[in-house]
């Protein structure tokens, strides 16, 4: 390997900047699942003493955490479910046909992804709003799969450009119906990316926080709303418990799309995670394509 | 077999003659495409399209500017600067620093380098909400990391980090960076490394080579990541909400204020349609910045 020799002064200062930068992005999370175990919730830290309290509380009766959760997941499901319908027929359309005014398609798929999101959140209010569909489930998910479904779309291109299509043509030659093929071929080499994808559009939902804000009513409040409300009005410390288990979900479908990858072997080539399709940056995936 | 078909038809210059409609692999991609086309003109495009029209419809149902000239008054303006400052320092915050961290991954061997890489794409996907909590705990006034501080005697420690700009440029900072980081590190992974020796083989010095060989070739990156951390910030309401004073309300606070609790949509509608031609603004010089660099590259080689 032809190296650049550099000095170790210059070494020893980049490797401390780069830890303590590292530090920056680690420690508001480690922070936050060590307190939420900790007795004095507002306390010192690490904290003195620990305690499982704070999650028995979230639980316990006449407490508004289980609502609030239980409403952010049934929108994440449905959020999921739109999402996947959208992004599995985009894709095809983006990458299996041949599609009159195609990069405009493109572009419009992408465009929720960079418009701000209170734009988009405001718009959508002011599409409810008179339809008196505020605070209503699905509202809220149709808002959220605005934001999903481009995240879904890219990482269903990606799967599907990886997916050989002679394998399909040599099913199609043999007589095999499209809905066949679809079934039978094209659907569970897909099925990790399906996997990905929906897990995306499901944490996208389940974290989304400023549609949910614009949206819900007095009595539909979703999980990320009433952190902020908690954090901005009043003091609970379970919010601290709350956000624990909001890191933890984050975590493990993270895992879950690792796992998936390494299952069909389809994850090799880059890295752990489709981390640039699912981050959202059309800025590199437009020029690839 | 209708599979078939097209694959050798697309490979040949495009069959013009044929009413597009007609064939088949077309009308397959129009049928795939449109639910997706339909949804988000319903629920994104029109949205969009009625926040404008209603930003410049007047009391009276007639056309006006007026809530325009609003936003440029006043406390509305000083909103308006305050974003583009905070949004300012944010972005070339998570520049620098994402820059340094991408350059110190991208000499890391794999292994370690897919170990940091993991700490900075797992903080992106865990909610933006429940990482500014994180900071406000860490940045309270015996939080951690003024205590650290105190500790070891930095002077004027402990500071008041939270509710002013600071805090908001730290919080916002984190949450941006690991775009930028991303961005950079792709390019950076792009580098012939042998160009970086072949320089110095000729006895370029160390500035000299990072001046005219390295900061070159990260350049389209650096903007591609400054511009989209800047679009990103304009937006952004979560942390400056939860970690800023009054001097740090940004325009989205406004627009919730204004939706919320005064009932002025015309207002927020004008404010929305603001932010939203910056974010054209924005994008438009990239597009602008890319095509200059790509000319000036095509210089370069021709010489």
């Amino acid at each position: 390997m032809i190296e650049l020799r550099s000095t170790l002064a210059g070494r020893i200062t980049l490797t401390v900047l780069a830890t303590l930068i590292l530090l920056v992005l680690a420690l508001p999370i480690v922070v936050i699942v060590v307190t939420s175990f900790g007795k004095d919730a507002f306390g010192s830290f690490p904290p003195d003493s620990w305690t499982l309290g704070w999650y028995r509380q979230l639980f316990a009766e006449g407490s508004k955490w289980p609502a609030a959760l239980s409403l952010s997941a049934l929108v994440a499901a449905m959020t999921t479910v739109f999402s996947l319908i959208l992004g599995m027929t985009a894709a095809t359309a983006l990458v299996r046909s041949e599609l009159p005014l195609r990069s405009a398609v493109y572009g419009l798929v992408l465009a929720p992804l960079v418009i701000p999101q209170v734009v988009v959140a405001l718009g959508l209010f002011l599409l409810f709003e008179p339809a008196s569909m505020l605070g209503s489930p699905i509202a809220i998910a149709l808002g959220h799969t605005v934001l999903a479904s481009p995240i879904a779309v890219m990482i269903l291109m990606a799967t599907l450009k990886g997916i050989d299509e002679r394998l399909e043509d040599a099913a199609a030659s043999m007589g095999a119906s499209r809905l066949t093929i679809a079934r039978r071929i094209t659907f569970p080499l897909a099925a990790p990316g399906l996997v990905a994808a929906g897990i995306f559009a499901f944490i996208t939902s389940f974290d989304e926080f400023f549609i949910s804000q614009f949206l819900s009513s007095v009595d539909t409040v979703t999980l990320p709303v009433e952190v902020f409300n908690v954090l901005q009005y009043n003091v609970d410390p379970s919010v601290t418990a709350v956000s624990a288990i909001l890191i933890a979900v984050a975590v493990v479908a993270l895992a879950l799309v690792a796992a998936a990858r390494r299952l069909s072997g389809s994850g090799e080539q880059d890295g752990l995670l489709p981390t640039e399709t699912a981050v959202g940056l059309p800025a590199r995936s437009e020029t690839a394509s | 077999m209708a599979v078939l078909a097209p694959v050798t038809e697309s490979t040949t210059p495009a069959p013009r003659r044929k009413s597009v409609l007609s064939d088949r692999r077309t009308r397959f991609g129009l049928v795939n495409a449109a639910p997706v086309v339909v949804y988000l003109l319903i629920l994104f495009v029109y949205p969009i399209f009625s926040t404008l029209m209603l930003s410049i419809k007047g009391e009276d149902g007639g056309f006006t500017l007026h809530w325009y000239a609003d936003a440029f008054r006043g406390a509305n303006l000083e909103i308006l600067l305050t974003t583009l400052r905070i949004s300012a320092e944010t972005s070339l915050l998570a520049l620098v620093t994402g820059f340094l961290l991408a350059a110190a991954i991208s000499r890391l061997k794999p292994l370690w380098a897919g170990l940091a890489m993991l700490v900075v794409v797992v903080p992106h996907f865990i909610s933006a909400l429940v990482r500014t909590y994180g900071w406000i705990i860490l940045l309270g006034d015996n939080g951690v990391v003024n205590n650290v501080l105190t500790d070891l005697h930095f002077p004027g420690a402990p500071f008041q980090l939270l509710y002013n700009e600071i805090g908001v440029v730290i919080g916002t900072t984190a949450v941006m960076l690991p775009y930028t980081v991303l961005l950079l590190y792709a390019v950076m992974k792009g580098i012939d490394r042998r160009l970086l020796a072949a320089a110095a083989s000729m006895g370029a010095g160390r500035i000299t080579i990072f001046r005219r060989v390295y900061l070159p070739l990260v350049a389209p990156g650096l903007v591609n990541a400054g511009v989209l951390s800047f679009i990103l910030c304009l937006g952004y309401y979560l942390t400056p909400a939860l970690m800023g004073g009054e001097k740090q309300t940004m325009v989205a606070s406004l627009i919730d204020e204004q939706v919320m609790k005064q009932n002025q949509w015309n207002g927020a509608s004008a404010l929305g349609i603001i932010l939203l031609l910056l974010t054209f603004a924005g994008l438009l010089l990239l597009r602008l910045l890319k095509s200059a660099g790509e000319a000036l590259r095509k210089r370069g080689a021709a010489t």
